[in-house]
């Protein structure tokens, strides 16, 4: 694990400070004690801001600004559930990245560039669970006429599922959101890419280019490209899913491509 | 778009299977002429996924197909000569999809094969090769040609 790197201003508030002998208390405390309940609710309390904080730096993004707050504070009570102060690590170090995660879920759940009627949002959804069982089972991704005999519908309503993926717009969201993301450390797969790089051109070029993506996006370039797993490979070792693998290449790709012309002339 | 589909000869489990039994292995085609400009990849893309996917591969297949055929032809797109188009040519058959691609180039240089792209291009499909033949007299210069197949993945025992 990574340390705390304290990017968000709000880590190293002292504002905070005070509440944290309360994890410990709790810590110690049985489940059916009934001062767990009082402590839980002043934590959650004390820590709203923070939970506000998040939910204002992705309001303008057509949700309604009282649905980011819930989905944050949501967030904000899963983080103080599930924390364990003898970790050495400080609460926003978890909280944020906890909160951050909520907030990406509630836009890829609901996050459509254009209006789509709700059966074909329904469909995509469905479909997505769909890819997620069978290649479970399969070992592999399933093909359409899989997903199609699986959930019971045409093949044809399977396109246009799949073509429907096209109008998600949670692509650009996870740019901004997975930059902030530190819940997931992937660095390990790093290694394997300095020798395989050895017979690339423009190596001392494309080295920054990487080093400087995010890191969930390296990972999965890394691993496709010089660690020969598939994208469902991937979406599963990474716990996201195969299509979100699919948009995640197709854009590192087309940003890298552009920056290595421009460094290359 | 979804008008657009391309007949395509056995499509599917069932008609691929009936294909093989009679012996037909006659490529379906699709041809597509486009601008060689960067803004016109998505018309590509779009064809070669929705092959794919008519054709019942595989996810990672279909996905693969498409940021293949995108960087082939953006690498095409980067040779180009002046206002020149890129002429992209699918063949479809049942256990695989063919794509050839070319620009007139002003220079015989071939794509480089030691390239980040060629690498990436290289991982996501079954085989991938350029060749450089000279144009004729008018308008001259090169012809600077992309190939790759992307075959159905191979059923592994579930």
């Amino acid at each position: 694990m990574r340390p705390p790197t304290g990017r968000d201003t709000n880590s190293r508030s002292p504002d905070y400070d005070h509440l944290a002998p309360l994890f410990h208390e709790m810590a110690g405390l049985s489940d059916d004690d009934p001062r767990r309940a009082v402590l839980r609710e002043k934590l959650v309390t004390e820590h709203l801001p923070v939970a506000q904080h998040i939910a204002r730096r992705f309001s303008n993004r057509g949700e309604p600004h009282e649905d980011l707050v819930q989905v944050a504070t949501l967030g904000l009570i899963n983080a103080v559930d599930r924390f364990q102060p003898d970790r050495g690590v400080d609460f926003l170090s978890f909280a944020v990245p906890t909160i951050m995660g909520e907030v990406r879920r509630h836009f890829r759940d609901t996050g459509w560039a254009v209006r789509v009627p709700r059966r074909l949002k329904e469909l995509h959804l469905s479909i997505n669970a769909a890819i997620g069982e069978l290649s479970q089972r399969l070992g592999r991704a399933p093909t359409p006429s899989e997903l199609a005999g699986h959930l019971g519908i045409s093949q044809e309503e399977v396109f246009e599922g799949l073509e429907a993926t096209n109008a998600y717009r949670s692509a650009s969201l996870d740019d901004m959101l997975v930059a902030d993301d530190d819940s997931v450390s992937l660095g390990d797969a790093i290694g394997e890419v300095d020798t395989e790089l050895a017979q690339v051109e423009y190596r001392e070029t494309l080295k920054p280019l990487l080093a400087r993506l995010p890191e969930r996006e390296r990972t999965v370039l890394v691993l496709r490209f010089f660690g020969n797993m598939t994208q469902t490979q991937i979406a599963e070792r990474i716990g996201v899913s195969q299509m979100h693998v699919s948009r995640l290449l197709a854009r590192t790709l087309a940003q890298l491509r552009e920056e290595l012309r421009d460094a290359t002339g | 778009m979804s008008s657009a589909h391309p007949h395509v000869e056995g499509a599917g489990e069932a008609g691929s299977h009936a294909a093989a039994r009679r012996g037909v292995d006659r490529p379906s085609r699709v041809d597509l002429r486009i601008d060689a400009r960067p803004g016109q990849l998505s018309v590509v893309r779009a064809v070669a996924a929705d092959l794919a996917m008519h054709q019942d591969f595989d996810l990672d297949a279909i996905s693969d197909l498409r940021l293949a055929v995108d960087e082939a032809c953006a690498e095409l797109i980067g040779l180009a000569a002046g206002d020149s188009g890129l002429h992209c040519r699918f063949e479809v058959r049942p256990q695989e999809i063919r794509m050839a691609a070319e620009v007139l180039s002003a220079d015989s240089r071939a794509p480089r094969q030691d390239s980040f792209g060629w690498r990436v291009l290289a991982a996501l499909v079954d085989q991938v090769w350029a060749t450089t033949a000279p144009a004729s007299a008018d308008p001259g210069g090169h012809v600077v040609r992309i190939e790759l197949v992307k075959r159905r993945t191979r059923e592994v025992d579930g």
